[in-house]
């Protein structure tokens, strides 16, 4: 199967690989998977306390090069938005991006996942932050 | 009909393989198109039909991990589907760690892998076995639930084998 070139792009220069300290209070992680093709692929933000912007997203991701592009593109669009932006992004908007064919589909829903995983993952730890009763102004 | 049905078995996860097999020349034997070419052509379109079950039902009973995907598909499970929402987060950290090791190994540390991965893979199918025979006795989704849980692992195991293959 060919690849378009933005997804071979992304592959050959995967953008923000690496990862976060998962212990620090203002990181979200997200880990997915799918067995069947033997992808995981794991997802991390790190958002700003003050403004609820997102300063920094990192991934790394064992699969195929659709899986690799979906995820590298993702941290590109999560950098800079605010965690509801970043929950609107949508599958959708990857594969149109990426130009992936409809066998690869799930490669970006595998991206949207992982973004929302470690949303989720973030949203947990600033729950728990909050102490229970704290006054609130 | 289901393909336990198709060599009258009860669709248990325990097979006797021998058995299927006797099952599969006796019931061939009987559907044979030399036994139906006076039979009105209705009937020899069954015969074939029929038989054509019984090859794919062979392929699929005899496999334990094959026998196992088809019964759980048949309750309703997403069997050989791309995405699934039910992989547990131990489950995926432990692959992202054993994909981080192989990312770093040298040819040695690869095989060192390899005998690894075989024995873990040993290791599941002995499991397996075990939880066949539970759900035989239990017919429980739950019992399903672990076994498709297992076979997840399983699937990662071979992935993390496959992709040693193809490095070395």
């Amino acid at each position: 199967m060919a690849y378009s070139d933005k997804v071979l792009d992304h592959y050959n220069n995967p953008r923000n690989v690496g990862s976060l300290d998962k212990a620090d209070p203002n990181v979200g992680t997200g880990m997915v998977g799918a067995p069947e093709c033997g992808d995981v692929m794991k997802l991390q933000i790190k958002v700003n306390p003050e403004t609820g912007v997102i300063d920094d997203a990192k991934f790394k991701t064992f699969g195929c090069g659709s899986a690799i592009a979906s995820s590298s593109l993702a941290t590109e669009w999560l950098r800079g938005k605010s965690v509801d932006e970043a929950l609107a992004i949508k599958n959708t908007e990857i594969v149109a991006e990426l130009a992936l064919p409809p066998v690869k589909i799930h490669c970006s829903v595998l991206a949207e996942d992982a973004i929302k995983a470690a949303i989720a993952d973030y949203k947990a730890k600033e729950e728990k932050r909050t102490p229970v009763g704290a006054v609130t102004a | 009909m289901t393909y336990f049905e198709a060599f009258g078995l009860e669709p248990k996860l325990v097979v006797d393989v021998d058995d299927l097999q006797q099952r599969f020349y006796r019931l061939s034997r009987e559907l044979h198109p030399d036994r139906f070419t006076r039979r009105p052509v209705e009937e020899q379109q069954q015969a074939l039909e029929k038989t054509s079950v019984l090859n794919d039902g062979l392929r699929t009973l005899k496999d334990p991990i094959r026998r196992a995907e088809y019964v759980l598909k048949q309750h309703g499970f997403d069997i050989g589907e791309q995405r699934t929402k039910d992989v547990p987060p131990e489950l995926l950290e432990e692959v992202f760690e054993l994909n981080m090791a192989l990312e770093e190994s040298d040819r040695e540390q690869l095989d060192g892998f390899r005998t690894k991965f075989a024995a873990m893979l040993g290791e599941i199918d002995g499991g397996l076995q075990g939880l066949f025979a539970a759900y035989d006795a239990s017919q429980s989704r739950d019992d399903l639930q672990k076994i498709r849980g297992v076979l997840n692992r399983r699937r990662y195991i071979e992935n993390l084998v496959q992709k040693i293959d193809s490095s070395i």
